[in-house]
């Protein structure tokens, strides 16, 4: 055995001795004679592990998206090995005249969705916060219900009354079924700005002279825009991105977009899946982005507290 | 202004919910109690034997295998998000709104697109066989991924992961610094510090964490039918055979009210805890 293979043991057995003294220090926390236990580190402490964990996730979350955009721009159709750039999938597109009329299809729905939705939504808001009433409590379980009821349940439901009702599926059932969902996400974005408004501006304005619903159109509907607008924009992607409602309640016409693309998975992977999956990315995510931006002008805001508030704390 | 005019803004809205919502739940449990006539047309009645099919094991195993699937998906969602929550509100300095917008982002990009990144990711003629097999790897394909339980676990994390991510956020973003300080300054490890001060406060974001990963990831279907093929079916795949492929539909109706039923208790919880102000209804 080497001389320099006895100090590394010796190295390693001091430290070992070190780590259980400061284990030992460590059960004593909350006693003053264990200062060891200040400067003992710790992952917590020092957290390269998260640093690992954060840069996992990022890459977990994004390689797929990547992939798919890549792949959009491959000369060749294999999804496993690139042959160079080609825009021969998006011209395909362009000539999918069934697709294209999907894909109008669902910017129709999306965007009668936004309009009925956002009305309703914000109406919603502002009766919940100002009418107290003993209709408050259950009309707010009403609300978050929606939101976190399985959707394919939703959707059966909807199925199960159009079909009751004698109402034929299409565009308009879809929309119907749409909005239903949706005003409950408007209501609940909305409601959070109403509370955090300054009551006493609406004081202000009514001391001035203003009636209540004067000051309602005067000062707080200026104020609310930024937050109706923005939460329009995400029902605008979300209704445009539905998947299962609008599966069970479309009938056997166009389809709406993401039921096409459910079709064609089913059928097999194609470039052309791609291509068409890229230009929705740029178009979700950009609207998206238009949305965060518009919600931020409504005030300086705390980071990242735009997007919990847009997202209505996270329940989607 | 009277409080009436306020209670008019509520009644559109409400109506709609009350009308396109509740009352369609309410045919979802009358009609699994019925049978069809001739043309098929639900008729109203009182047939609890539509049950009774779901008793068989085949229908049984598959209702396991969902909320196992939810449950792994929700386990492997708190591993990955609570870090990552952590990460953004602790470490995250003037980088804090980006990188949160970074997570959340993919969410917003369309959910079967989503699911068809991973088919292209993981399929036989996809890009990872791809790579094994320019590396050499035997086998066509090098590695059975897709049509694997694992391959839909992993896109229904992939699915829901921002669900997590987003009220661990909004709970760890509200514990001040000076509270994790007075923690280290009572001679607690950070370890110490975590376990007994950070990880308590932050316990009602994790469970809504929690329910809202768990609800849909249990009620999904695309995911299992793209991504795990028959062998690894869940409800809603079940449900989806009855409605789209001209099954019996009281039968599929039981099986929506079983789902129902099932995730009635975490959906409780929620609504509970959203309007006691823990959550989105907080002011």
């Amino acid at each position: 055995m080497s001389e320099a293979d006895t100090i590394d043991r010796a190295a390693a057995r001091a430290t070992a001795e070190r780590q259980e003294l400061g284990a030992e220090a460590a059960v004593g926390v909350l006693r003053p004679s264990s200062r060891l236990a200040r400067h003992r580190r710790s992952p917590l402490d020092r957290p390269r592990f998260l640093y690992v964990i954060m840069a996992f996730v990022l890459v977990f979350l994004f390689a797929p998206i990547a992939l798919v955009v890549v792949f959009s721009l491959n000369a060749t159709p294999s999804l496993a090995t690139f042959g160079g750039f080609s825009p021969r999938w998006y011209e395909q597109l362009m000539h999918d005249s069934a697709l294209l009329s999907s894909l109008f299809l669902s910017l129709q729905i999306a965007a009668a969705t936004t309009v009925v939705s956002t009305v309703l939504g914000t109406l919603l808001a502002l009766g919940l916060v100002r009418a107290k009433s003993r209709w408050t409590r259950p009309t707010q379980t009403v609300m978050v219900w929606p939101l976190l009821n399985p959707e394919i349940a939703t959707a059966v439901g909807l199925l199960l009354f159009f079909s009751q009702f004698g109402l034929t599926l299409s565009p308009t059932t879809v929309t119907i079924a749409h909005i239903t969902w949706a005003i409950p996400y408007v209501a609940i974005i909305l409601r959070s700005r109403i509370v955090g408004l300054d009551p006493e501006i609406e004081d202000a304005a009514m001391d001035l002279g203003a009636t209540e619903l004067g000051a309602l159109r005067l000062v707080v509907m200026p104020l609310l825009w930024p937050t109706i607008i923005a939460s329009g924009l995400l029902i605008f992607v979300m209704s445009f991105d539905d998947f299962v409602t609008s599966y069970f309640t479309s009938g056997s016409g166009v389809p709406p977009l993401p039921v096409a693309i459910y079709s064609m998975i089913k059928h097999g992977v194609s470039p052309e899946i791609n291509a068409l999956g890229t230009l929705m990315i740029v178009l979700s995510v950009g609207t998206v982005l238009l949305a965060l931006a518009v919600f931020r002008m409504r005030r300086p805001v705390a980071k990242g507290e735009a997007v919990v508030d847009l997202t209505g704390s996270g329940v989607a | 202004m009277h409080r009436w005019v306020w209670r008019l803004f509520l009644i559109p809205g409400a109506m709609w919910l009350v009308v396109l919502f509740v009352v369609p739940v309410g045919f979802i449990v009358a009609v699994s109690f019925g049978t069809v006539d001739i043309v098929g047309a639900p008729v109203y009645g009182w047939h609890p034997g539509n049950y009774t099919p779901i008793l068989q094991s085949i229908y049984i195993r598959v209702l396991l295998r969902s909320l196992t699937f939810a449950l792994a998906t929700t386990v492997i969602c708190i591993l990955l998000g609570y870090p990552v929550a952590y990460f953004v509100v602790r470490f995250g300095g003037r980088y804090k709104g980006l990188l949160l917008g970074l997570v959340i982002l993919p969410w917003f990009v369309d959910y079967l697109v989503r699911i068809y990144a991973w088919v292209s990711l993981l399929g036989d003629q996809g890009f990872l066989n791809g790579l094994l097999h320019a590396f050499g790897m035997p086998g066509s394909p090098p590695l059975r991924l897709i049509n694997t339980p694992y391959a839909v676990i992993g896109g229904l994390t992939y699915d829901y992961l921002p669900f997590m991510i987003l009220p661990l956020f909004a709970v760890l973003d509200q514990i001040g610094d000076a509270v994790i300080e007075a923690g280290k300054d009572l001679y607690g490890t950070p370890a110490q510090t975590f376990f007994r001060v950070t990880l308590p406060m932050s316990l009602p974001g994790l469970m809504a964490g929690c329910v809202l990963v768990f609800l849909p990831s249990a009620g999904d279907f695309a995911t299992a039918q793209l991504l795990g093929g028959p062998n690894s079916y869940m409800m809603g795949n079940l449900i989806d055979g009855v409605f789209e492929g001209g099954g019996f539909w009281p039968f599929g109706a039981a099986l929506t009210a079983l789902v129902l039923a099932v995730l009635f208790v975490p959906m409780l919880l929620y609504v509970r805890y959203a309007l006691r102000g823990g959550g989105v209804l907080s002011g």
